[in-house]
């Protein structure tokens, strides 16, 4: 391939992680995905295990305990510094890779699905089975809800053509995308020339013998983490080497309209952002107040029922009430295009915040209990007649920050979320405004939303948090 | 292509079955059995002082009665204090004998929320008696 014009060129990526020495080769290698997906099979199937067989007590147990404690906290830690490392991992899709394609003549995924509405009803139904079923204190069902992962996306991409589970379905995968949307590192092409004069796109296409991407990406368009799950199939199937996995500006792809403007993708955003505000509010004492004044006024003592309200209002009603009325009133204030149009443009500026406040939320688990992990591998060692790590537990290993540290933790990281939406949401109205004034007019609704996500989520923090759930397990 | 495909399949399935007769057989771990039944004829009972249970430092009392109502002395009484939420490191204490059968010691309940402690107590004859008691501590 000769190049005539240099000046055209974008220049290559500064840092690309797929061009590291040994790491790059690795995760290019064909059977790279499956390095990271065979430990973390393993590891579920002993948690489906010990879910399964093991101790009734949630603190006791691999299953609870490496799914609420470490798992979610390891997930925000790796889409802050790296991106969409899990999914990249994703155990439930081995199948994909070891079966290369399961049903490579298998049926598209019908065009009225192809959107996020039902991932968005996944992830809200999932956060409200974990409310409803006090998930983190039971190790039988978490142990249940991960074989109903492996079995989902295992149905869902034998039967189809493409990877819908991942990209229309999955409510890890929802989470992760949008939480991937503030990560550091992003796929694109290396040369803008080679993929214009590439005849075959196999990034996209696949060849006879490596797959394409599953969620049907094209790399040379991609601006955004939003769906790509970080199989790198496109950087094994391109014939050029032109496919890479690079450092981008903080916070770039919020704030250079990536994202389609759609009124799923936005409400998305903003779903996952009132989800973070309500799966802390979920734990602390308030909450269940609420739940018994509710249940007081209602006449009922049906849980289910009272908690339905609760968090349809918090995941579904609060989210879209939010979202279209500042829309509204931005368009109101400065003019402008219709409803969705102004929604899908302002909607990205709400995701540094939201994510700051999971984050500071499974850091508070993470930080204080990520070391009960090693007498909880003791004991299952031990049950199992095997005396590799010690004879005897040591259950005094818990925190890996003091408590205060904690605070300071949950705190900071919401101050430094607010900030970054700020930085956002101000960039967006810059580049729709000419006028400044205009500009400022059209960010007011929406800073007035994050102040008011900012101040929710301080609160909560400041209250102390609650366990509850399951007496009798 | 078409062997692996069904190998695929296969090894689904069996892992599916494999779990599904885990979980229909409830087959128990070492560490799990017997949990809940105090060893022949021991009653074992638990009770805190302030109650209900307040987040802070408390008294736990455990009190060891035989079949024929007699005091349990000179067992050694070990309580855990579990939270309901993954990831809580547990309240660990050991009871001393203050009056013949009846075990004291000082409990610091961390959190609010569902606590289970566990009590398990070895008795002189060498046998253990293990329960657990649910509760609930508030602020
Ligand atoms: S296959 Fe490679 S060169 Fe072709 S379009 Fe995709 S990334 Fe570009
Ligand atoms: S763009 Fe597609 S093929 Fe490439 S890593 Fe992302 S999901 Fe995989
Ligand atoms: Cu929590």
């Amino acid at each position: 391939m000769t190049r005539t014009s240099a000046s055209l060129h974008r220049p290559a990526p500064a840092f690309d992680l797929l061009r590291v020495p040994g790491l790059g080769r690795l995760l290019r290698w064909r059977w790279g995905r499956l390095v990271f997906q065979a430990p973390l099979a393993v590891i579920a199937a002993v948690m489906i295990y010990d879910g399964l067989t093991g101790p009734k007590l949630a603190p006791q147990n691999l299953a609870t305990v490496a799914t609420w404690v470490h798992y979610r906290g390891l997930v925000v830690l790796a889409l802050l510094l790296a991106g969409n490392l899990f999914c990249m991992s994703c155990p439930f899709t081995l199948p994909r890779t070891l079966a290369q394609r399961l049903a490579r003549h298998g049926r598209r995924w019908p065009r009225a699905l192809r959107n996020k509405w039902l991932a968005i009803t996944l992830f809200v139904g999932l956060l409200f089975l974990y409310e409803a079923f006090d998930l983190w204190a039971s190790p039988w069902l978490t142990a249940w809800l991960i074989v109903a992962y492996f079995v989902a996306a295992f149905v869902f991409e034998a039967l189809f053509a493409e990877s819908p589970f991942c990209k229309y379905l999955c409510p890890i995968g929802a989470f992760n995308f949008v939480g991937s949307t503030i990560s550091p590192l992003q796929i694109t092409s290396r040369d803008a020339d080679v993929c214009r004069s590439c005849v075959g796109k196999e990034c996209v296409n696949g060849s006879a013998q490596v797959l394409g991407c599953g969620t049907e990406l094209f790399v040379p368009q991609i601006r955004s983490n939003l769906d790509c799950v970080l199989c790198l199939d496109c950087a094994r199937a391109c014939p050029h080497d032109n496919v890479a996995l690079a450092a981008r500006k903080p916070l770039s792809e919020l704030t250079n309209a990536a994202w389609p403007r759609r009124w799923d993708v936005a409400l998305l955003a903003l779903v996952f952002t009132f989800a973070a505000l309500g799966n802390a509010f979920g734990m602390v004492p308030p909450v269940y107040e609420l739940e018994a004044a509710l249940a007081g006024w209602l006449g009922t003592d049906n849980e289910v029922l009272i908690l339905a309200l609760i968090f349809g209002v918090l995941y579904v009603l609060a989210p879209v009430l939010a979202g279209v009325g500042a829309a509204w009133l931005s368009r109101g204030l400065a003019g402008g295009e219709r409803i969705r149009v102004v929604l899908g443009r302002y909607a990205p500026a709400v995701v540094p915040l939201g994510f700051a406040i999971w984050f500071a939320h499974y850091w508070f688990h993470f930080a204080s209990g990520a070391l009960t992990i090693i007498p909880v591998l003791q004991s299952f060692m031990i049950d199992h007649g095997v005396a590799l790590l010690g004879s005897a537990p040591n259950w005094r290993l818990g925190a890996i920050l003091p408590a205060n540290g904690l605070f300071l933790l949950e705190l900071g990281s919401v101050l430094i979320g607010f900030l970054a939406s700020l930085a956002v949401l101000r960039q967006i109205a810059d580049n729709a405004h000419n006028d400044s004034r205009m500009a400022r007019r059209a960010m007011t609704p929406w800073l007035v939303l994050l102040v008011l996500v900012a101040v929710l989520a301080v609160t909560l923090f400041t209250l102390p948090m609650e366990m509850r759930g399951m007496m009798t397990g | 292509m078409l062997a692996r495909k069904t190998a695929t399949r296969t090894l689904i399935l069996t892992l599916l079955a494999l779990s599904l007769s885990l979980a229909l057989t409830g087959c128990q771990r070492a560490s799990q059995q017997g949990n809940s039944a105090p060893a022949s004829g021991v009653t074992m009972d638990f009770t805190i002082d302030p109650d209900p249970a307040l987040v802070g430092q408390t008294q736990a009392i455990v009190t060891l009665t035989a079949a024929d109502g007699q005091p349990v002395t000179g067992a050694t009484v070990a309580l855990k204090g579990d939270m309901s939420h993954a990831g809580m490191q547990p309240v660990l204490a050991d009871a001393a004998e203050q009056d013949p059968g009846v075990y004291r010691t000082e409990f610091t309940w961390t959190m609010a929320g569902d606590w289970i402690v566990t009590v398990t107590a070895s008795l002189a004859d060498g046998t253990t008696a293990e329960q657990q008691f649910d509760l609930s501590v508030t602020r």
